[in-house]
């Protein structure tokens, strides 16, 4: 498996002012994140708020410079391409959001929207390849040809993620950012979504990094399943061997606080509350039940503990494994 | 049920005005909350699940209309009663926590400013007292060092403590009725399970009902004991939670539980309900999940089926109707 995206020690710091006038704060928002991904694979990024999943998604397209650190796209470096590299690069890789309300122009048709990067890309120029070609891509989501004349505004919120899919698959691109693509949908429709992202994937052979702060439904898309926490990875590896042996506290916390039709409610874990930063060490360790002194001065590496399985804990490379997987 | 009702429900029908014409958006929900059990009112965005909710403490916004049916608090009509009586209701008897904490409070007002002000409001305290009960409050929804952060303002909680906080205020005048309108949807799972704890924790504690108003079926499934599935504004299917998780009855209900992703089993399709829940308001003749119902017929779409109850569990479908 050759890597299609591979991103390496990547760092990225925002910066804020507490008042107009004070001092620059700095933000780390991304530390020493490496993943990469396979061609023909989905990676789930799974995270709470504020982790750093999105700001992740923005370097990796190209829309937020990194502090430091690569970010490689089928062999071309992201952040130091120029205008028109990057412009190159969109036909590579898109994206989906979150909220199919915001991101469609609710004064274009889905003519006009699905069009839009066929003209910047000029592509399909002749007036009948053009329309035969985007009457296929709708259907290939779902919708039918006579979608194509209607505004945004006429569609429910399942219709118009599947007008934001067709969008970006519009540009036959190889890689797909997603970024909670199925979070603002009602249940009933996720469903059909995620089929949809299932059988895209396949059928277009497509590397997906796929956002999500949901195991369920990484469980259903992923292949491989990486756990975010302040900026960190904590812990990676394929979907099944994660969900059934999750060896950091923290993917532990996560998955036992899932609710699930017929679990009943988790009892309250051993998790302290929730302290000042973590300073020098691991950033779980103010929350974490197995935190010891080594934990809060040191900051674990992500190390591969078992074969396709990485975890950035202290305990498991202290000879604690078997007393965490049990 | 031997314990008696605090919250009855008959027949409630809201409307929205719209332009020209008004449009149902509940159609008929009746159902009543014994004293401290735990309701949950399951349903999709349009449903009209967090209109139900507003319409109760007759908080609904202008275009919105109560045009039938009784919501009965401790056999008293509280569509009848008059502002003032109203006031008496809201907060004392019956609460209620948002979705949104960070929004339902006062950006610059301390936390202790406006828990004071509602014990105030309804109970003859000094400020140095309602202060006193203020801290006492927030040590009771698990702030710790409420002494201090008594003083402090919105922008300083993360979401899960301002839903905690909110709930403080909920619980300052020992209702009888808490309503929660998706209080865990704008918060992290963790500290989703950490406010549902805390719910269920102080409902048992303070006997308290809960209307708990939810799309999400699991955890509706963690802390009701009756559940209630709305679609299209009307009741689809009513039971006890075991009853309904284990024995799904409705097509909507069976086909929401199948489409959910599991944690436990990867499975290579997810059987999708087909189609689009109905906008609020849209009309139809015929039982509102016909579009997307697997098991339609043609009588279906003609007519309503009416709400069948057998032993505790109530269904709406033809199909149940036969013995």
């Amino acid at each position: 498996m050759t890597a299609c995206v591979e991103i390496k020690n990547l760092y990225k710091t925002y910066h804020r002012r507490k008042w107009l006038f004070g001092a620059g704060e700095a933000v780390e928002v991304l530390k020493d994140v490496t993943l990469s991904l396979p061609e023909n694979r989905v990676l789930g990024l799974v995270g709470e708020s504020g982790c750093g999943k999105s700001t992740l998604c923005k370097v990796l397209l190209g829309i937020e410079k990194p502090t430091s650190g690569t970010v490689v796209v089928q062999g071309q470096d992201v952040p130091q391409a120029t205008k028109a590299q990057l412009k190159k690069m969109r036909r590579v890789m898109q994206v989906i959001y979150q909220d199919p309300y915001g991101s469609l122009d609710p004064r274009m048709t889905v003519r006009q929207l699905l069009s839009e990067p066929l003209d910047i890309h000029k592509l399909y120029l002749n007036k009948n390849e053009r329309n035969k070609f985007l009457e296929e891509l709708v259907q290939s989501v779902g919708l039918s040809p006579e979608h194509l004349n209607r505004y945004p505004h006429e569609f429910s919120g399942g219709q118009r993620q599947r007008i934001s899919i067709a969008r970006a698959l519009a540009l036959d691109p190889r890689v797909l950012v997603a970024d909670e693509p199925v979070s603002a949908l009602d249940i009933s429709v996720q469903a059909q979504i995620l089929n949809l992202l299932r059988d895209i994937k396949r059928t277009r052979k497509l590397t997906i990094l796929f956002v999500t702060h949901d195991f369920a439904v990484a469980r259903f898309l992923c292949d491989d399943i990486a756990v975010m926490y302040q900026g960190r990875i904590m812990e990676k590896a394929p979907a099944e061997q994660l969900l059934a042996h999750p060896q950091h506290p923290y993917t532990q916390t996560l998955l036992s606080a899932v609710p699930e039709v017929g679990k009943s409610l988790a009892s309250e874990p051993e998790e302290k509350a929730i302290g000042s930063s973590a300073g020098m060490g691991c950033p779980f360790a103010p929350r974490c039940a197995k935190a010891t002194d080594v934990c809060r001065q040191q900051i674990p590496t992500l190390l591969e503990t078992s074969p396709g399985h990485w975890c950035a804990c202290a305990c498991l490379t202290q000879g604690e494994k078997n007393d965490l997987k049990s | 049920m031997s314990i008696s009702p605090v919250l009855q429900v008959e027949d409630l029908r809201i409307d929205f005005q719209n332009d020209a014409q008004s449009l149902p958006v509940l159609r008929g929900l009746s159902y009543s909350l014994p004293a401290g059990k735990v309701l949950a009112v399951v349903g999709e965005s349009g449903s009209g699940k967090t209109v139900h909710a507003l319409s109760l403490l007759r908080l609904l916004p202008a275009a919105g209309r109560i045009s039938g049916g009784k919501i009965l608090y401790k056999g008293k009509d509280l569509l009848t009663l008059s502002g003032k009586e109203l006031r008496q209701v809201r907060g004392q008897k019956i609460a209620m926590i948002f979705q949104d904490p960070a929004a339902s409070l006062n950006p610059v007002l301390t936390i202790g400013d406006q828990l004071c002000e509602t014990l105030q409001a309804h109970r003859k305290l000094t400020k140095e007292q309602a202060r006193k009960e203020a801290v006492k409050l927030l040590e009771k929804v698990g702030i710790a060092d409420a002494e201090k952060r008594i003083a402090e303002y919105p922008f300083q909680f993360s979401g899960g403590m301002c839903q905690r906080v909110m709930i403080a205020m909920a619980l300052a005048l020992s209702p009888d009725i808490l309503i929660a309108d998706e209080p865990t949807t704008a918060l992290d799972v963790t500290i989703q399970a950490q406010i549902i704890r805390l719910i269920k924790e102080l409902q048992q504690r303070e006997k308290m009902a809960v209307i708990f108003i939810t799309h999400n079926l699991a955890l509706a499934s963690q802390v009701a004991d009756e559940v209630l599935v709305l679609y299209g504004g009307m009741c689809m299917e009513q039971a006890p939670a075991k009853e309904l998780f284990s024995q799904p009855k409705h097509p909507y209900t069976q086909g929401l539980l199948a489409s959910l992703a599991s944690l436990k089993t990867r499975s290579e399709r997810l059987p999708a309900i087909a189609g689009q829940p109905p906008l609020p308001g849209e009309i139809m003749i015929g039982c509102p999940f016909v579009p997307r119902c697997p098991h339609a017929k043609e009588k279906c779409r003609q007519s309503l089926p009416s709400l069948t109850k057998r032993g505790e569990h109530a269904v709406r479908c033809f199909r149940e109707d036969k013995p």
